[in-house]
């Protein structure tokens, strides 16, 4: 033991403070030690305050450029990558912070939240195993993330459904309802009836003999037990009898319910989700009976608490009702509902409903922020809040529950009191009364755009923690995802103007204005601004009557894809690390997706020249 | 935890303090050579020499997990071929964090050993951009937790760890950087000849270019008064805002260009090639800065040795970067390239992750990685193969178990637990004196187990003790040459257990596949010999179905002798081993034919059980090696079938006489992972089979049944 402390002692310190410029907050950091204290703080905060704020921090976002969710993805297929990372990557850090707006004063409760997905039952859940980003694990370590805090003593969880399963699996004894039996007995059950009906019988007098008898030497206490094949459920004597069957489990409870009333049968399920046995633990009196039933029931409340974990505070914010605010709504709260819910589903809208139910009211600061024209494109929040800061006068006041500024051990999850302070000043800006949002009980449609938030959400970007700004020199137009068409198998490293200026002389669908972005070293997209043209090219890419220098470059490999053939790659997981491949594969897989009725789905993006900016990669 | 149990007496730890208060040994306990990046070049060329004086080197790595799913654990039903795809799916997928080197010399003048322990921490930063996609990595949540719970300093490696970079991405890296200079180049070239002038629109542009004609003038003109060899500063008064410096660029009087837009520079650019022969802007690209210069040379032949002299610049800075970007991987070269004997303990999994991480992809084939690791290191000896393989060491080991915690501390006692206990067995240990820097210790022991550098140190002892136990004299073969040769240690080298679990052993000269030598003492639990033609792989049942269940399910359709063995891999699979190979062809035609009708009988077939919910899936084992081999990981097999793209329900097989033919090569192999490679590859039961055969199948298999349930009611 000595040895491991010592070596603890040799492990890395986070270098305090490598933000100095920073204005810090102070955040309550809660690990596994302190969670429970924490949590009962933060129940009173909840509680009191009008919004909740929340910003996550994972172990990775995309594994390819072009897995992250871009402009020329419809909601749906943002949704499918979203899936995709919030499946894949691991959530180490949830930062929440319950705030409440008065005038100009924003009072906040900053708690960053330390999870890791600890296999506490052993049987592979939270998740049996996560992938992490290279570039994102150094980006945070280079921000002072602290992960020895994380794997050592981060709080672990378990969803919705999880702990369902587990409950079963775990095998603790459940109380014993009665259900009458359905068919009349047969002679085998009789006999097993009569044989269970005896043992306890013998047991039961054993029992009690030893205790009115109150043999004092323990010695022959522990011998008569060993004779009598009793056993212990904490101080209360207790039989267990081996049955085969639900049958047999029915009627052990039909016979000990006519039997007696100091008995209580306790079920031991099997992994499997069976009944291995049942236990009949011997209870003194009525009273002493009841206050064994209470005990079970503070035994499994007890047992719940630990397997939700910090799930329990997931449950707070969603029975609270609070509306959540959030930077990146789509993103965030598939992890959210993917770790704390269900899995995710495969349709968007039954994720929409499934979050809605959960969380009714939910925040996109980013949404909120393309209200104001030309904020539309700067993602990143501290970008946001020094553009807000020099064009708007919107005076907000701090006030943070663990005092202003702080020590360097509690500042992660800076984050989460930045959205606060954002979205305060966004209301400020936007002429929003926040107590208007709260007062007509839950109907919040006093904020413009909200209802469609999770789905509007799609076009935003990551943050990006070094706080790159995207600016968009020309105004995004919207496009028709039929006038979109993939094309690959070009040579490596063509710019877009050289492919562009290679099309343009090709064929004659390109005398019109058209445009080209490349997604990847091996992919770009084509975007045609008159209508049918898109059509007309993919036909003549497929006819036989090809000709000129389009096909030359035919010959040399390039291909052509429409919008359904990306959404075919997306839906049937093909995440390969080149698009190209990726629309390979979805192209020689018949269609089985389109075949599900009409498209009611908006089909429009917002197209914008400079589609894909060189953000250093994270 | 507390060592001081295994000392015998009191006085013995008395006899110890005195000992050591009088020799100048210091405490045991000093830990052992932490590596990162920081330390790493200096560590390095220490690491240099003692690999090259060592007979052997032992090592041993920590990885971020083992299994990515649960079913690609090690099965007993896993054929060889099979074993090799789940042990190149976990290199492939898990990062090393910690690699582990111990180099051991044999010291003839103090009898004893020499070890160097290193513990290098690493991590796969991501130093060259080689393409746009980002380096990924899994991590088992229960590793991580071990880790954890030995105190895995997981800061260190992420901000400390050595990056490296495998052989084929340093020559990706070295083709791309040449390529990328290439063009840096001719951009270079261009500068210092050709003229394509920017259209001067504004009067700013003018202006400018005007004014920095004047200036360059100048400062030229001011140079050739001074003599070229010596241009005073003090003769032309720097800016005030030091856009312009004097200063010499590769021996040559320069201006230094600062504080300049990149339109101003591009302007600068144009009026030095247009106005000043002797005069060359040249662009330098720093670390993350550039440079800018306008350089003065004496004639054009001074020109062109000017671009060289830049040209080769590049080239060095570019090298050197790559070079860095090596990394860890060094290490790997010099364990190589020293040609020493490599010592692992059950390192199969080790030498998978060196060859995925330093080499290349994994081949995909057992007998390509043997002959590609056979290649890169001539000498691998594992020491669980040579604690299994030999009676002397079972019985010094007094059978217990061979993890290496236990085969160290039943084989080095001294070492283990600092005591003299093993003098009682009259047998000579092994010394061991451990060099970490200026310290020496001949009985250290750091404790810090599941640490890598110290697990490689365990694994050396064990492997010299186990020698000496065989009889081998170090001092006879002080050179490690020698050592490698003695007959007694050659029947054990390059053997690796490919799996443990079966005691299958996989040569690395030879790619030959052997059982486990005689002379173990393992008692394996094997039944018989596994007929993988006789397997069906079934998934997608009822869960609430065992295994004996789903065995009693099918004896009554097949036959009650027809089963040998159900081996659960999940909850949604097992493999059904049946007694004959016709059966398996026999049992997949049953099921196919009881899915496609829908009629009553087929509701009461006793399979239906087995088909309820209509989502079994019934397979050859073939298909079980597709599976294993596709790179995705879902946690349940079922999902994980559904995932790699298996669309049928039930893999139905051509007649035996063509199984026979196909079981000898497997076309289908290779394409694994694409969905339609699987569609054509099965053969889809002819729908024109009438009605009235199918109805006819399952009445025959149910007469078969009510036989079989009469035979066993009797």
């Amino acid at each position: 033991m000595v040895m491991l402390i010592r070596r603890r002692l040799f492990c890395t310190k986070i270098p305090p403070n490598s933000h100095p410029h920073k204005l810090q907050w102070s955040v309550k950091q809660v690990t596994k030690s302190n969670f429970n204290d924490s949590l009962q703080e933060f129940k009173s905060h909840l509680s009191s305050s009008d919004f909740v704020a929340v910003s996550l921090q994972n172990t990775g976002s995309f594994s390819a450029s072009w897995n992250r969710v871009s402009s020329f993805d419809t909601p749906e297929t943002a949704y499918l990558k979203a899936r995709r990372a919030a499946e894949r990557f691991q959530l180490l850090q949830f930062a929440i912070c319950p705030f409440t707006i008065s005038g100009s004063k924003v009072t906040a409760h900053p708690y960053n939240f330390h999870l890791f997905p600890r296999d506490e039952l052993n049987i592979g859940m939270p998740s049996y195993s996560f992938s992490c980003q290279t570039s994102y694990l150094t980006a945070m370590a280079r921000h002072g993330f602290d992960f020895n805090a994380c794997i050592y003593d981060g709080v672990s969880y378990l969803s919705r459904a999880q702990e369902l399963v587990a409950k079963v699996r775990m095998g603790n004894p459940i109380a014993l309802n009665h259900i009458p039996t359905s068919s009349p007995p047969t002679v085998a059950d009789t006999v097993f009836v009569e044989r269970v009906k005896s043992r306890i019988k013998h047991w039961k007098k054993a029992c009690t003999d030893s205790s009115s008898r109150k043999i004092d030497d323990t010695l022959i206490k522990s011998l008569r037990k060993l004779v009598s094949g009793g056993e212990q459920y904490g101080s209360r004597p207790c039989m267990t009898i081996d049955v085969c069957s639900e049958r047999q489990v029915q009627l052990v409870s039909e016979m000990l319910r006519e039997f007696s009333d100091d008995l209580v049968a306790l079920k031991i399920p099997t992994k499997g989700g069976g009944t291995q046995a049942v236990r009949v633990v011997l209870t003194s009196s009525k009273e002493d009976r009841s206050l064994f039933e209470r005990e079970l029931q503070n035994v499994e409340e007890e047992q719940n608490k630990k397997l939700r974990g910090f799930r329990e505070v997931i449950e707070l914010i969603s029975a609270s009702q609070k509306p959540i605010v959030s930077h990146n709504t789509l993103n965030d709260f598939s992890v959210i509902h993917s770790k704390f819910i269900a899995p995710l589903p495969f349709n968007m809208d039954e994720f929409l409903h499934s979050s809605q139910s959960a969380f009714p009211h939910i925040f996109d600061v980013n949404h909120m922020m393309k209200e104001i024209g030309p904020l539309e494109n700067v993602t990143s929040i501290p970008a946001a809040i020094s553009y807000l800061k020099n064009r708007f006068f919107a005076p907000i006041e701090m006030e943070l529950s663990h005092g202003a500024f702080s020590d360097a051990s509690k500042i992660h999850g800076q984050t989460v009191v930045r959205i606060c302070y954002l979205f305060a000043k966004l209301c400020s800006v936007l002429k929003i009364t926040p107590g208007a949002i709260q007062s007509d009980d839950g109907n919040v449609t006093s904020l413009p755009g909200y209802a469609n938030v999770l789905r509007s959400s799609s076009g935003s970007c990551e943050e990006s923690l070094d706080g790159g700004i995207r600016i968009w020199t020309n105004s995004p137009r919207k496009v028709d995802c039929k006038d979109l068409v993939f094309l690959w198998g070009f040579r490596d490293r063509l710019s877009a103007g050289m492919l562009k200026s290679l099309l343009q002389g090709s064929h004659e669908v390109f005398s019109g204005e058209f445009d080209v972005c490349l997604i990847d070293k091996s992919c770009a997209v084509l975007v045609f601004l008159q209508p049918n043209l898109s059509q007309a090219f993919l036909d003549v890419m497929s006819s036989e009557g090809i000709s000129g220098s389009l096909r030359e470059f035919v010959s040399e490999g390039l291909r052509a894809a429409d919008y359904e053939t990306y959404k075919r790659a997306c839906s049937l997981g093909l995440w390969e690390t080149d698009l190209a491949n990726s629309l390979d594969k979805a192209s020689a897989t018949p269609d089985q997706f389109s075949q599900r009725g009409p498209e009611t789905k908006p089909s429009e993006i917002f197209w914008c020249k400079d589609l894909i900016i060189n953000l250093d990669d994270l | 935890m507390n060592t001081t149990k295994h000392w015998p007496k009191r006085a013995l730890i008395l006899s110890r303090a005195l000992s050591r208060a009088f020799s100048d040994t210091p405490s045991p306990t000093f830990p052992l050579k932490h590596v990162t990046r920081s330390n790493f070049d200096s560590a390095l060329a220490e690491l240099r020499s003692h690999v090259r004086a060592a007979d052997f080197v032992a090592i041993d790595m920590e990885m971020t997990g083992v299994t990515s799913a649960p079913w690609r654990e090690s099965f007993e039903f896993d054929r060889f071929d099979i074993r090799y795809l789940k042990v190149k799916d976990s290199a492939e997928k898990f990062a090393v964090l910690q690699f582990g080197v111990c180099p051991f010399r044999w010291d003839s003048l103090n009898q004893s050993f020499i070890a160097h322990p290193h513990n290098f921490f690493v991590f796969p930063r991501q130093e060259i951009p080689l393409d746009r996609t980002s380096y990924e990595f899994l991590c088992q949540t229960t590793s991580m937790d071990f880790l954890a719970k030995y105190q895995f300093d997981f800061n260190a490696c992420i901000n400390e760890g050595i990056s490296y970079l495998s052989k084929g991405q340093e020559y990706e890296a070295r083709k791309r950087l040449n390529s990328l200079n290439k063009d840096q180049l001719t951009n270079l070239s261009r500068d210092l000849r050709e003229t394509t002038d920017l259209p001067l629109v504004r009067v700013a542009d003018v202006l400018f270019t005007e004014r920095m004609k004047k200036r360059l003038s100048e400062w030229r003109n001011e140079l050739l008064q001074n003599g070229v060899g010596g241009p005073q500063d003090q003769g032309y008064p720097n800016d005030l805002n030091q856009q312009f410096r004097t200063v010499f660029f590769k021996m040559r009087p320069a201006l230094s260009l600062n504080g300049f837009t990149s339109h101003q520079l591009s302007l600068i650019r144009m009026v030095t090639r247009n106005h000043f022969k002797d005069l060359a802007y040249v662009h330098c690209n720093g670390e993350n800065t550039s440079e800018e210069f306008v350089v003065y040379t004496d004639s054009e032949s001074d020109k062109d040795r000017l671009v060289e002299e830049v040209k080769n610049d590049y080239q060095r800075r570019a090298e050197m970067k790559i070079n860095d970007a090596v990394g860890f991987r060094h290490v790997i070269d010099l364990l190589s390239s020293e040609n020493k004997l490599i010592v692992g303990h059950n390192c199969i999994l080790d030498i998978a992750h060196i060859h995925s991480k330093f080499l290349g992809p994994l081949p995909l084939t057992a007998e390509e990685f043997v002959s590609c690791v056979n290649k890169y290191f001539p000498r691998i000896i594992d020491t669980k193969i040579l604690l299994n393989a030999d009676y002397t060491l079972q019985r010094k080991m007094k059978k217990s178990s061979t993890s290496l915690s236990s085969a160290f501390s039943s084989l080095c006692p001294e070492i283990a637990y600092g005591s003299k206990r093993s003098v009682l067995s009259h047998e000579p240990c092994v010394k061991v004196e451990v060099h970490v820097g200026e310290m020496r210790s001949s009985n250290w022991n750091s404790g810090a187990k599941h640490e890598a550098g110290y697990d490689a140190f365990m694994t050396g002892c064990v492997f010299a003790q186990a020698c000496s136990h065989l009889g081998i004299d170090f001092q006879l073969h002080s050179a490690s040459e020698t050592l490698c040769q003695n007959e007694k240690l050659q029947k054990h080298m390059n053997l690796l257990y490919l799996s443990w679990i079966n005691g299958d052993i996989i040569d690395l000269r030879t790619g030959n596949r052997t059982e486990e030598l005689l002379g173990s003492n393992i008692l394996r639990k094997r039944f018989r010999p596994i007929l993988f033609k006789n397997i069906v792989l079934l998934w997608g049942f009822p869960s609430r179905l065992k295994p004996s269940m789903i065995r009693d399910c099918i004896c009554k359709t097949v036959g009650p002798t027809s089963v040998i063995s159900i081996y659960r891999i999940d909850q949604t699979t097992v493999f059904v081993q049946f007694s004959k190979e016709e059966l398996v062809s026999d049992f997949l035609n049953l099921k196919e034919t009881l899915e496609q009708s829908n009629d009553a009988i087929s509701v009461l077939h006793p399979l239906s059980q087995l088909l309820e919910g209509g989502n079994t899936h019934a397979a050859s084992y073939e298909t079980y090696k597709e599976i294993c081999a596709s790179p995705i990981s879902k946690v349940l097999f079922a999902d994980q079938a559904e995932a790699v793209g298996i669309k049928w329900k039930t893999e139905l097989l051509p007649s035996s006489e063509e199984s026979q033919e196909n079981n000898s090569f497997h076309p289908e192999s290779g394409a694994a992972d694409t969905p339609d490679a699987f569609e054509k590859s099965k053969i889809r039961k002819k729908e024109d089979s009438s009605k009235q055969k199918l109805c006819d199948d399952i009445i025959d298999s149910f007469i078969k049944a009510e036989k079989i349930r009469r035979s066993t009611n009797l």
